[in-house]
């Protein structure tokens, strides 16, 4: 018989028992077939290969606990590590499932001594299916428990944020929640791109934000002050080095910290900062074309507007030029000044320096300015000075920034590298390379305010402000005053501007009872320039040498005495 | 009858279920394979986000500082300390100048 033959029905009927025989046989090989991948399936699922079903069983507990990406690291700029996220162990357990409940107790307080036994007995005779006794267990505590045989426990693993760090940036690295979701600074800001894993690198540097943060302490323990901001900012693209805000915290508790802590003073606390106004003030008389630096103002009197008096706390008996006023800090000569160019044209500077609106800084503690815009004389008067405007120090830091280079506006940045776009410009070079050597003279000169500033070889420019403090029911603290310097550094080309300021600092017998900017502010940014300009790579200048390139313009500047002698 | 097509069909659909059968197989175990190195790269980069975070913790400025010092006698750069190469080149030609003189 051909084996094709099979197929063919009348050959089939013909040889019908053969042909049975040939339907039973590939009917059992069939069978056979079958239970013998049955067979085979089940031996291999029930196979005793105990390395590859712990993987698949790790696999499946590991896919539970690693369903979401760790959240992305928070970098300083030297790639140093400010946030992370770790694996921890948590201690969880079922009452239900515990037969001896006395012996556990022992057993858990014998490996966790700060376990309470009453929380334990409560805990362990409830209904429930699942307790968490403990967020966090050590891998000591954990073999311990392995070794403890306590039945019902049920160890997960979960994710933890830590800040290595502790208090460096806490105001700005802010936190996360229990269920590590951004809750505040740039860990809220950055939520997004930090939950699928993603990094953030901050223009933070590490060492520079340490010692900005340890001198400011210093300062504050030194005059008994209630806290304090310090910026550090790269002049030519906003880049911050360094964002300080006392009292500050360990950011890995950021929870259990009272809010008074939280509270960022460096952007989002407004505060009147004073004579550092003055600045502007000079800058826009320049800009206006209205005044130039020999016009000069009679400071010899009090000026009395409305109801108002206003005083000079270093009084001259006679009419002096734009710089002196600066260098003197003459509130009488500002508000001069300012009557000239009127509230318009200050509102519209002060406006286009971003002193009117909100930073677009990469945090959410973000502070409003809050200025008077009655555009009454008085108030353009007071302005000037720095009374009536209520702005952060980051305010203060990037106006300051537009003001030396070159006019050109500097928006602060917490990203380092960050594409900007082209910059506006402000105010012309002309009129920057004259606030720019009126700030030198306000460090260099003996007249000058901010003497206590001078780092020698750095240049330092800047302006000192002292300003009462705002009473939140109403006038001001006659006690109470916030003091401030903002400057840069070196003046002939600067790199750097520094903006501190001193919440209520008290007189003190070393500063035969002082309590302003001269006093306080001024002798940190010294220390401060002379720590971080060699970090910054800012090299010493000898103004004798003839190799200082001298693009300051020299302005006379007369002492107390000296009044006729222009 | 039974036709030549209809049988050869009945073989090709065995011959697709079975290796289907297999394919699913072979994928479900890949799958699994490539869970598991996903997990062993979560936690490898977990492990090595603690020995950063650990290194960051020893290289803490605060803690550096009081090594450097109290421990190293080191102290903080002075403006003097700084020179600049060209001006070092020109002191030492200067001062070799003066010495032969």
């Amino acid at each position: 018989m051909k084996p094709f033959d099979f197929f063919d029905l009348d050959v089939r009927k013909e040889n019908q028992y053969k042909f049975r025989k040939i339907k039973l046989l590939i009917s059992s090989l069939l069978l056979i077939m079958s239970f013998t991948i049955i067979g085979y399936r089940t031996i291999s699922l029930a196979n005793i290969n105990k390395d590859k079903v712990s993987n698949i069983a790790y696999t499946t507990k590991e896919n539970k606990s690693f369903q979401k990406n760790l959240r992305g690291n928070i970098y300083d700029r030297n790639n140093k590590i400010l946030a992370t996220t770790i694996s921890t162990l948590s201690l969880n357990i079922n009452p239900q499932e515990i037969l001896n409940k006395y012996q556990t107790i022992t057993k858990l307080t014998k490996i966790f001594p700060y376990l309470k036994k009453e929380d334990l007995v409560k805990k362990l005779n409830s209904n429930k299916k699942h307790i968490n006794l403990l967020r966090e267990i050590s891998p000591i505590e954990y073999v311990s428990l392995l070794n403890a045989g306590i039945e019902g426990l049920k160890i997960e693993t979960t994710t933890k944020r830590i800040y290595p760090n502790n208090t460096l940036a806490s105001h700005i690295l802010g936190a996360t929640d229990i269920d590590g979701k951004g809750i505040a600074g740039v860990e809220k800001k950055f939520d997004n791109q930090l939950q699928v894993g993603k990094d953030v690198t901050l223009s933070i540097h590490g060492g520079i934000q340490h010692i900005t943060r340890s001198l400011l302490l210093d300062q504050i323990k030194k005059f008994k002050a209630d806290g304090g901001a310090g910026i550090i900012m790269n002049a030519k693209n906003g880049e911050l080095f360094s964002v300080v805000s006392l009292p500050d915290y360990n950011a890995n508790n950021y929870n259990s910290i009272l809010n008074e802590n939280l509270f960022n003073r460096a952007t989002k606390g407004i505060y009147e900062l004073g004579s550092t106004l003055k600045l502007i003030t000079a800058a826009i008389a320049f800009e206006s074309n209205l005044i130039n630096e020999n016009d000069v103002f009679d400071v010899s009197k009090p000026l009395k507007i409305s109801s108002r008096i206003i005083n000079d706390f270093h009084p001259l008996d006679y009419a002096i030029n734009i710089p002196e006023v600066i260098v003197h800090s003459s509130n009488i000569g500002s508000a001069k000044i300012a009557e000239k160019f009127g509230s318009a044209t200050q509102l519209k500077y002060l406006r286009s320096l971003g002193l009117l609106n909100m930073l677009s800084l990469e945090i959410p503690e973000l502070g409003k300015p809050q200025v008077i815009r009655d555009k009454k004389v008085l108030s353009t008067m007071t302005i000037s000075y720095g009374h009536g405007i209520s702005i952060t120090p980051m305010h203060l830091a990037s106006a300051t920034a537009t003001i030396v280079n070159s006019g050109l506006k500097v928006n602060p940045t917490l990203i380092r590298g960050k594409v900007r776009e082209k910059n506006e410009v402000i105010i012309s070079k002309e009129t920057s390379i004259k606030i720019k050597s009126i700030m030198r003279l306000v460090v260099s000169n003996k007249n000058g305010t901010a003497k206590k500033a001078e780092a020698s070889g750095y240049l330092v420019g800047g302006k000192t402000g002292t300003a009462e403090k705002i009473n939140p029911s109403g006038g001001y603290y006659k006690k109470k005053n916030i003091v401030a310097f903002t400057g840069a550094f070196p003046m002939n080309d600067p790199q750097f501007i520094i903006t501190i300021m001193i919440d209520n600092p008290k007189g003190q017998k070393f500063s035969f009872g002082y309590r302003t900017a001269g006093w306080v502010v001024a002798p940190i940014v010294k220390q401060l320039v002379t720590r971080v300009a060699p970090i910054l790579g800012v090299k010493p200048q000898l103004e004798s040498s003839p190799k200082f390139s001298n693009n300051l313009l020299d302005f006379k500047i007369r002492g107390k005495n000296d009044g006729a002698n222009l | 009858m039974i036709r030549y097509p209809s049988s050869f069909i009945f073989f090709v659909i065995l011959f697709v279920g079975i290796s289907l059968y297999q394919i699913k197989h072979f994928i479900t175990k890949k799958e699994i394979e490539l869970a598991l190195i996903q997990n062993n790269i979560k936690s490898a980069k977990s492990d090595i986000n603690i020995l950063k975070a650990e290194l960051s913790y020893l290289k803490r400025p605060d803690r550096i500082e009081k090594i450097a010092l109290n421990r190293l006698g080191l102290r903080e750069i002075l403006p003097t300390d700084i020179w600049d190469l060209k001006d070092l080149v020109d002191v030492t030609f200067t001062l070799s100048h003066g010495e032969e003189k």
